[in-house]
């Protein structure tokens, strides 16, 4: 009963100093391996006027992912170029005014509103205004 | 537990490991007067594996250019977390398993384990020895500093002494007339690729060598220390009545594991430096050689034998002599004897060989 006692005690012991190893090396390994955080200032950025005409669009990147703009009928429209569905880029389709998705052809009007396909919701709005002939995003 | 047991068992009928825990772990019997030189082996072993994982960690973040390669190890050990816990483990494992090689051929050359029938289980080690050498070799060069740098250059330099072939050889070592870009590309294929397989084959080689012909029994507390095997047919060195290797071995094993762990993780912690020079805190500069380069520890030797020979080939040649003839020592030294006080010559020149490198290793340090 006493030996019992005994070797239950030791087990415990091993047992937790076997945990307790395995998160000292768990710890630094994860964190060795896990992305860097991405820096999340807000940074808006700043594109000239005169690079975007009527009906053109300009793809840049924006927080770490691809958006875009559009000029058309006079306003600019800031999106996500990231298709709502899996996560494609949207192409711009000047002649039709239309974003294509070329995964699975997703189709969203010059407001970003679905038009025909698989995706669920409309492309995510950007904050967009216009400032000294810039037209700043974010 | 009940599930364990169950899991072990749907194992057991279709594989046999009850089987093969019975041969390999608690019926695999060593001598009675087995000692804890016997352990260095599996400190290798374990040594090794750390090295391969933290070499395939840094691998993740490492970048093999030369434009990038000083800055990325930099990033390393100053951005990603941990990244100077992974990177001094491996560099410091490097200098601390030529540390263990050292003990395990030594206690192999005093035990006279490296003779017959043990010829291969020598050739094999001193393979192994001669290839670990090389990844540190290889694996200096990589980060691209200073120290890097000229290290290599005054290495693969030292080939061109050879006549006839040795510039040329120093130019395919290189991949080019100077130390650059290409040579980086080579040392990492090497470092990264080709000497760890050719290294886990070897250690491969040399456990099955050792299981087919069995573990020596130390020389030490018996009347008897003759081999007497005589060389007329196979026979497996077993040894009726001896200890079990599990549990009982496994516990010297564990034991000297773990000490050499704490030897390991104090450098580690406290005193890293002690393996890097200043040197090798600046990238690399092809245009301007540093003061005082010098090899690591384990090469100051063959450095200084380099510089007091009147000529380097000389120079060359009478280390490759040195290392044949450790090489072919089973085959030189056939005497029967094992125990080293029953072997005075042989007592004699080892130790004059060991005081020889360490006094070439200090002499290379201060010169
Ligand atoms: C990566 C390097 C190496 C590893 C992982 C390794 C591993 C081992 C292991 C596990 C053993 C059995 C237990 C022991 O005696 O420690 C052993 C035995 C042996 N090793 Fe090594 N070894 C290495 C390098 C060397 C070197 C450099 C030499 C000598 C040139 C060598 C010569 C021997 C001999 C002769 C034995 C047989 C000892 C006996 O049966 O008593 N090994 N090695
Ligand atoms: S990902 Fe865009 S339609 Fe499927």
């Amino acid at each position: 009963m006493e030996k019992q006692g005994r070797r239950r005690f030791l087990i415990t012991c091993i047992g937790g100093l076997a945990a307790a190893g395995t998160a000292a090396i768990a710890y630094p390994l994860l964190t060795y391996l896990s992305p860097k955080k991405a820096v999340s200032t807000r940074r808006a950025v700043e594109i000239p006027e005169t690079d975007i005409s009527e009906g053109k669009a300009k793809f840049f990147e924006y927080e770490g992912k691809t958006a875009v703009i559009i000029k058309a009928k006079g306003t600019v429209h800031a999106f996500s170029a990231v298709c709502t569905h899996l996560g494609c880029i949207v192409q711009w389709e000047k002649e039709k005014g239309q974003f294509l998705c070329p995964c699975h052809a997703g189709r969203f009007s010059a407001d970003g509103e679905v038009i025909s396909g698989p995706p669920p919701r409309p492309l995510e709005k950007l904050p967009v205004a216009m400032r000294d002939g810039k037209i700043i995003v974010g | 537990m009940g599930i364990l047991k169950k899991v072990y068992n749907w194992i057991d009928v279709r594989i046999g490991a009850g089987e093969l825990v019975e041969k390999e772990l608690t019926g695999y019997l060593l001598p009675r007067n087995i000692n804890v030189w016997y352990s260095m082996g599996s400190i290798l072993l374990c040594v090794l594996t750390l090295q391969i994982i933290t070499g395939c960690l840094l691998l993740i973040y490492y970048v093999p250019d030369a434009e990038k390669a000083y800055q990325s190890v930099n990033t390393i050990m100053n951005q990603v977390p941990f990244g100077w816990l992974i990177r001094y483990c491996h560099a410091v494992g490097s200098n601390m398993m030529v540390m263990v090689l050292l003990c395990h051929m030594l206690s192999v050359l005093f035990m006279g384990s490296y003779k017959r029938p043990r010829e291969m289980n020598w050739l094999s080690g001193f393979t192994l020895f001669n290839l670990v050498l090389l990844i540190c070799l290889t694996g200096y060069l990589l980060p691209w500093s200073q120290l890097s740098f000229w290290a290599t250059t005054v290495a693969t330099n030292s080939m061109g002494s050879i006549p006839y072939v040795g510039d040329y050889m120093v130019e395919f070592l290189r991949g080019g007339k100077l130390v650059g870009p290409t040579t980086l590309g080579r040392f990492f294929a090497l470092h990264a690729a080709v000497l760890p397989i050719v290294i886990a084959a070897v250690v491969g080689l040399h456990l099955f060598i050792l299981q087919r012909v069995g573990i020596s029994t130390p020389p030490f507390g018996r009347d008897e220390t003759r081999i007497t095997w005589k060389g007329e047919s196979y026979a497996y060195e077993s040894h009726a009545g001896g200890i079990p290797f599990f549990p009982n071995y496994l516990l010297q094993d564990l034991t000297s594991i773990s000490i050499y762990f704490a030897i390991f993780m104090a450098v580690v912690f406290f005193d890293p430096y002690i393996f890097y020079p200043e040197t090798s805190f600046m990238p690399a500069d092809r245009l301007q050689t540093p003061a005082h380069i010098k090899p690591e520890w384990y090469f100051l030797a063959n450095y200084q034998a380099l510089k007091i020979f009147p000529s380097e080939f000389l120079g060359i040649m009478v280390q490759a002599a040195a290392m044949t003839f450790l090489a072919l020592l089973p085959f030189i030294d056939r005497s029967p004897e094992r125990h080293p006080l029953k072997r005075p010559l042989f007592l004699a020149l080892a130790i004059g060989g060991i005081l020889l490198w360490i006094a070439l290793g200090i002499w290379g340090h201060y010169s």
